[in-house]
């Protein structure tokens, strides 16, 4: 799948690629025209760090690690500066983004995103509703012709529908509440296993350019779509005036971090302070009482 | 009619005080005060809030947590044993369910088909599928039919297992 454009000569890219196999005998011929947007995949992935990275650590997990479990680790970037350098490493809590990669539950969470809004308001005239047809055409017997007892019946032309679709439908229906939280685990995991998370320290950026965000997006290869998370229910100007105009980079509360949204865009972006809420919240379904008086009312440690 | 007129006003008095009551609250008011037997400093134009008895509804909402088991070393009287302190050194973990207990359930389906579930394995299910067969065919003399879902990561046993399963992985330490 092709990422972004780097700008490298085509012929550049083939010297690059014969050097890098230069071990082996290169069977790329030297007058190659390669296409401009190429990204070698060995280049543009950074390893996950290391154990001894000098770096330093900004945030380990609040709630307790599952003994056979370790914790995950990612870099944490910076939306400020125009470097692709890291500012630090975090600590990800394996109960959220290391589940295993249940591709029927995001399926389900998906359609059941789809679904569950929509109202189809198709509907036809059954022969009582079409106008007229309350006369009996032609005499039962007598005329020759077929008997009918109506002339808006749907054997006719011009009669109602028999079985067509009725009024306004509501395809509603509430997956339960532990399936949908174990979606978002599931597409949060998946996405970390794919390159397409990204963690970073808060959510300022330097100009509120749409094209600046959009340089610094290709400059990190972080992809085509990018889906922005804070927590909060303000968000600096900058990055509201920046995204405000652009199609393919949003940015979202953490409560309206969905299945769509996260397969919708290629890359997904969370900040520290969200990742701490989104742990917070996921992993409380895991040790919960079944509700004895529903949620929205008051609860002693409700998260 | 002389002795009625020639009566005492006191002794009069004595005999209607059962059908004359003293000016003040009914009996049925016995405990209750009025606003105007307040001490005189108590007595204020202005209602004044306190939180301070609010904590009396506080320690009857429910918490929404499960909480940890106190902790113990051996099987508690109810039969309940915690699992070990470090992770078995296995292919594979089963963990508990979230009231703490081995997640092993039985099930009847058309009346007589008994099926017993072995949920929430992490790891290698089929090295526990081995060693399941294994040991049920130790205790019981024969290896009853499983079937294995990897994608849900759950083992199914044919026959209702559920006490030696409970018991085996108790013993190995999940």
């Amino acid at each position: 799948m092709l990422r972004c454009t780097l700008l490298v000569c085509g012929r550049g890219v083939v010297r690059l690629l014969a050097s890098s196999f230069c071990s082996e005998s290169s069977a790329l011929p030297p007058n190659l025209l390669l296409p401009t947007n190429l990204v070698d995949p060995s280049r543009s992935k950074r390893p996950p760090p290391p154990a001894d990275c000098p770096l330093p650590l900004l945030r380990s997990c609040d709630a307790v690690v599952p003994a056979h479990l370790s914790a995950v680790q990612t870099w944490v970037e910076t939306l400020e500066a125009r470097g692709s350098e890291p500012l630090g490493w975090a600590q990800l809590h394996p109960d959220v983004f290391a589940v295993a990669p249940r591709l029927d539950i995001l399926h389900e969470v998906e359609t059941w995103q789809k679904n569950f809004k929509r109202i189809s308001h198709a509907n036809t005239k059954i022969r009582s509703e079409v106008r007229g047809g309350g006369r009996k055409p032609w005499n039962q017997k007598g005329s020759g012709r077929a008997r009918h007892g109506s002339i808006r019946s749907p054997i006719w032309k011009g009669g109602g529908v028999s079985n067509g679709p009725r009024g306004p439908t509501s395809y509603f229906y509430m997956l339960p509440m532990k399936l949908r939280v174990q979606g978002l685990k599931v597409a949060l995991s998946s996405k970390l296993a794919q390159d397409d998370l990204h963690i970073v320290d808060s959510v300022n950026i330097s100009s509120p350019d749409p094209q600046d965000l959009l340089h610094l997006i290709r400059e990190k290869l972080w992809g085509e779509s990018v889906l922005i998370v804070d927590v909060g229910e303000e968000f600096p100007e900058n990055i509201l005036q920046a995204t405000a105009s652009l199609k393919t980079v949003n940015i979202i509360p953490a409560i309206g971090l969905n299945v769509h949204s996260m397969l919708k865009h290629e890359a997904v972006v969370l900040t520290l302070e969200s990742v701490r809420f989104l742990e917070e919240k996921l992993l409380w379904h895991d040790q919960r009482y079944t509700p004895l008086y529903p949620y929205k009312l008051p609860y002693s440690d409700l998260p | 009619m002389a002795a009625l007129r020639t009566a005492h006003p006191a002794v009069l008095r004595g005999a209607l005080r059962l059908y004359i009551r003293a000016p003040g609250p009914p009996a049925s008011a016995v405990g209750l005060r009025c606003v105007s037997d307040a001490a005189p400093q108590d007595q204020t134009g202005v209602p004044s809030e306190s939180t301070e008895e609010y904590k009396f509804v506080e320690r009857l909402v429910p918490p929404s947590r499960v909480p940890a088991p106190p902790p113990r070393a051996g099987p508690s009287p109810s039969g309940w044993t915690p699992p070990a302190d470090a992770p078995p050194p296995l292919a594979y973990t089963v963990r508990r369910s979230r009231m703490h207990n081995i997640p092993v359930y039985t099930d009847t389906t058309h009346g007589s088909r008994r099926t017993t579930l072995v949920r929430k394995v992490e790891g290698d299910i089929w090295a526990l599928e081995r060693d399941v067969k294994q040991h049920l065919k130790e205790v019981m003399g024969t290896e009853p039919p499983t079937q294995v879902n990897e994608v849900t990561m759950t083992l199914k046993v044919k026959g209702h297992v559920d006490s030696e399963l409970k018991e085996w992985l108790v013993s190995k330490g999940f």
